[in-house]
C-alpha cells in the first residue's frame, strides 16, 4: 500500500465531491474499501475536505444552494458506503447536537445547511426534520444526551415555537444540560435574548462557529 | 419614554394620488406607508386565517377593517405563497391560525419525471387564484377611487418550489434543467393569464415576486436562465395593459441589475440592501434614484420585538436614509407584516410617516 497512492485517492475523493459528481463518489469510496485504506480518513480527507471546499465557495458567492445542497449528497453517497467500516469514532469532538424547524413550519434549507456544517465540522446530528413539537426537541435532547439543540425558523407565525422549547426546559428543570441556538430568516439577536436562547447566528456557517463556542464554553458533558 | 400618537384625519392626498406620485419620484404630501398588512387582517375582524385565505369576501371585509384601522397607503393582495402551487395540483395545509402552505410530504413533483405533469390551468376558474381575483375585485370597488389595489404573483420558479420542494427543485436546476425549464414555460404562461385577470379585475399595478433573484440563493446567471428571461413576459403583458409592474423579493441580496434588465420595474419592494451593497446608506446612494424602493423595516422586528417609540425611530431612520431618493420611496416593512404582529405597530409606521415623512 502506497502512501502516495492513499493521498491521492482521497484527493480524488474531495474533488468529486466539490466538482458535485456523485457517482464518482460512490465509485472511490468503494476503492478505498477495495484497497484496504482506512475509511475514516477517506471520510476526513476526501468527503469531508470535499464539502468544507464547497463550502468555501459557497462564502465566496461561486456557489450557491443548488451546488452545496448537490454536494452534501455525493458527500451522504459516499458515506453510506464508509460509515459501516469506520472501525472507532475519530473525529475527537464528540458533542451531539439535536436539530430540527419548529412545529408550523416546514421550509428546511437553511436547516439542512447547517447541519450538513455541523456534521462535516465533527458534531454528532440527530435531525427531527421540520414541523416538529417543542416537547419532542427536549425529550430528544434528553434521550441522546444532546450537548445542544438548534432551532429553525423562516415564518414569524412560527417564532414562538422556539420560546416554548427554553420555556419546557426550565420547567422540566433541564435547562442548564443544553445550549440551546436559534437560527433563521425572521430572528434577530433581541428574538434570541427574549426567548432565553443562548445565541443566534444569522448565516450557517455562523451556526457551526457559534455552537463550537457554546459547548466548549459549556464544558457539557 | 411616552409617545403620544395623533391621527390627522385629514391629509392633502388619497392614499392613491400619494404612491401614484411617489412611484414618478414625484413629491406627494408626505412619504406614503404601507405596512404590507395581509393576512393579519384576519385578526381585524376576528377570522380564521385558514377562513380568510379562502373566501373572498372574508379577505375583501378584513383588509377594508384593516385599512380603516391602521390608515395604510395600500393593498397588496399577497395572500400566500402556495396559492398558484395549489391549482397546479399541489396538496395545501391551512393551518387556522397560520400561513397556508405546501403539504412537503406530499409534493405534488415526486421525482424528477413528474415535471411533466405540470399543466396548464386557468386562473380564472381554479379554486385559489380566482379567490386572488375576487379580493382584488372587492377591494377595487370598494375602495378603488381612495386606496390603490397591488396584485400578487409568484415567479414560475417560485410556484415549481412549492410543488416540487425548495431542496429538490435547486437539485434539479442543476441535474435536469430542461425538465425545469419546461415546466417553468408551462407555469409562466398560465401566470401572464392571472395577471391580466387581476388587472381586469382592478388592480392598479402588479407585484411580481421573483423570489430567487437573490444571492442567498441562486448565482445570478443561474436566476436569468432560469426565471428572468422567462417571466419577463409577464412583466411584458402587464405594462401592455397600461398598469405598472413592481417587484417584491424579501430574500437577501436581490440582484437589484438584473431584476431592472429583465423585469423592469418601476419600484421594487425589499427587506434587504441590494446585492453588492454592504449598508443601506450604500444602498440608497446606488439604487435610490434607479427604482423606488418599497421597505425596508424588518418585519420581525417591527411586529414582534419593537416598541412602538423603536418603531418610529427606526422609520424615521429609513426616512432620512431613503430621503435621497427626492420623493420616490414607500415606508414599508420589508415583507408581509408578520401575521400574527402587533397591528399597532403597523398604524405606527404610518404615523411615523406622518410625522417625519412631510414633503
Amino acid at each position: 500500500m502506497s502512501a502516495d497512492e492513499q493521498k491521492r485517492l482521497y484527493e480524488q475523493l474531495a474533488t468529486a465531491v466539490f466538482e458535485l459528481d456523485e457517482q464518482l463518489t460512490k465509485l472511490l469510496s468503494q476503492e478505498v474499501l477495495d484497497r484496504g485504506y482506512d475509511a475514516w480518513q477517506a471520510v476526513e480527507r476526501g468527503l469531508l475536505e470535499g464539502v468544507n471546499r464547497a463550502g468555501r465557495l459557497f462564502d465566496e458567492e461561486e456557489y450557491f444552494v443548488p451546488e452545496l445542497l448537490i454536494a452534501a449528497d455525493a458527500m451522504y453517497a459516499g458515506l453510506a458506503i464508509l460509515r459501516p467500516h469506520i472501525k472507532t469514532h475519530h473525529s475527537g469532538f464528540n458533542r451531539r447536537v439535536v436539530i430540527g424547524v419548529v412545529q408550523g413550519d416546514t421550509h428546511d434549507i437553511g436547516k439542512n445547511l447547517v447541519r450538513i456544517m455541523l456534521e462535516v465540522a465533527g458534531f454528532e446530528v440527530h435531525d427531527l426534520g421540520r414541523d416538529v413539537p417543542p416537547q419532542k426537541f427536549v425529550e430528544t435532547a434528553i434521550a441522546v444526551k444532546a450537548d445542544l439543540i438548534a432551532l429553525s425558523t423562516l415564518m414569524t407565525t412560527t417564532m414562538e415555537r422556539m420560546g416554548e422549547v427554553v420555556s419546557i426546559l426550565e420547567a422540566e428543570k433541564v435547562r442548564n444540560r443544553f445550549k440551546v441556538i436559534v437560527g433563521g430568516s425572521p430572528l434577530s439577536q433581541q428574538f434570541s435574548d427574549r426567548i432565553g436562547a443562548d445565541g443566534y447566528a444569522p448565516k450557517a456557517a455562523q451556526a457551526v462557529e457559534l455552537a463550537k463556542r457554546l459547548v466548549g464554553l459549556s464544558n457539557a458533558a | 419614554m411616552t409617545i403620544s400618537i395623533r391621527t390627522e384625519t385629514r391629509e392633502e392626498l388619497t392614499p392613491l394620488e400619494r404612491v401614484v406620485l411617489a412611484l414618478q419620484y414625484k413629491k406627494p404630501d408626505r412619504v406614503p406607508a404601507a405596512p404590507l398588512v395581509c393576512g393579519a387582517s384576519c385578526r381585524v375582524l376576528g377570522y380564521s386565517y385558514d377562513r380568510w385565505s379562502q373566501d373572498p369576501k372574508v379577505a375583501v371585509a378584513s383588509l377594508l377593517a384593516a385599512q380603516d384601522l391602521i390608515e395604510f397607503d395600500g393593498f397588496l393582495t399577497l395572500v400566500d405563497l402556495s396559492v398558484e402551487a395549489e391549482d397546479f395540483g399541489q396538496e395545501v395545509l391551512f393551518p387556522e391560525r397560520s400561513t397556508a402552505a405546501p403539504n412537503f410530504d406530499n409534493p405534488f413533483i415526486k421525482t424528477a419525471d413528474d415535471y411533466i405533469k405540470v399543466k396548464p390551468v386557468d386562473p380564472r376558474k381554479s379554486r385559489r387564484m380566482s379567490t386572488v381575483i375576487e379580493i382584488v375585485r372587492g377591494l377595487v370597488e370598494a375602495r378603488g377611487d381612495r386606496v390603490p389595489t397591488m396584485g400578487f404573483v409568484y415567479g414560475p420558479l417560485g410556484v415549481l418550489s412549492q410543488i416540487r420542494g425548495h431542496a429538490e427543485l435547486f437539485k434539479d436546476i442543476i441535474r435536469h434543467p430542461d425538465r425545469v425549464l419546461e415546466a417553468v414555460h408551462t407555469i409562466n404562461n398560465v401566470l401572464i393569464e392571472y395577471a391580466k385577470a387581476q388587472i381586469e379585475a382592478g388592480a392598479h399595478a402588479i407585484v411580481l415576486d421573483p423570489l430567487y433573484s437573490s444571492a442567498s440563493i441562486l448565482k445570478k446567471s443561474t436566476w436569468v436562465k432560469f426565471e428572468a428571461e422567462i417571466f419577463k413576459s409577464v412583466a411584458d403583458a402587464i405594462r401592455d395593459a397600461g398598469v405598472p409592474v413592481i417587484v417584491h423579493n424579501c430574500g437577501g441580496g436581490v440582484y437589484f441589475d438584473a431584476v431592472l434588465e429583465h423585469i423592469s420595474p418601476i419600484a421594487i419592494s425589499h427587506a434587504y440592501p441590494a446585492h453588492g451593497s454592504a449598508s443601506w446608506k450604500h444602498h440608497a446612494d446606488a439604487w435610490a434614484k434607479k427604482v423606488v424602493s418599497i421597505g425596508v423595516a424588518d418585519p420581525a422586528k417591527l411586529g414582534h420585538e419593537f416598541s412602538q417609540a423603536q418603531v418610529l425611530e427606526d422609520c424615521r431612520e429609513q426616512i432620512e436614509t431613503f430621503g435621497i431618493a427626492e420623493g420616490g420611496f414607500i415606508l414599508s416593512s420589508g415583507c408581509e407584516f408578520p401575521p400574527n404582529g402587533n397591528l399597532l405597530s403597523a398604524r405606527t409606521m404610518v404615523q411615523a410617516a406622518r410625522l417625519y415623512g412631510r414633503y
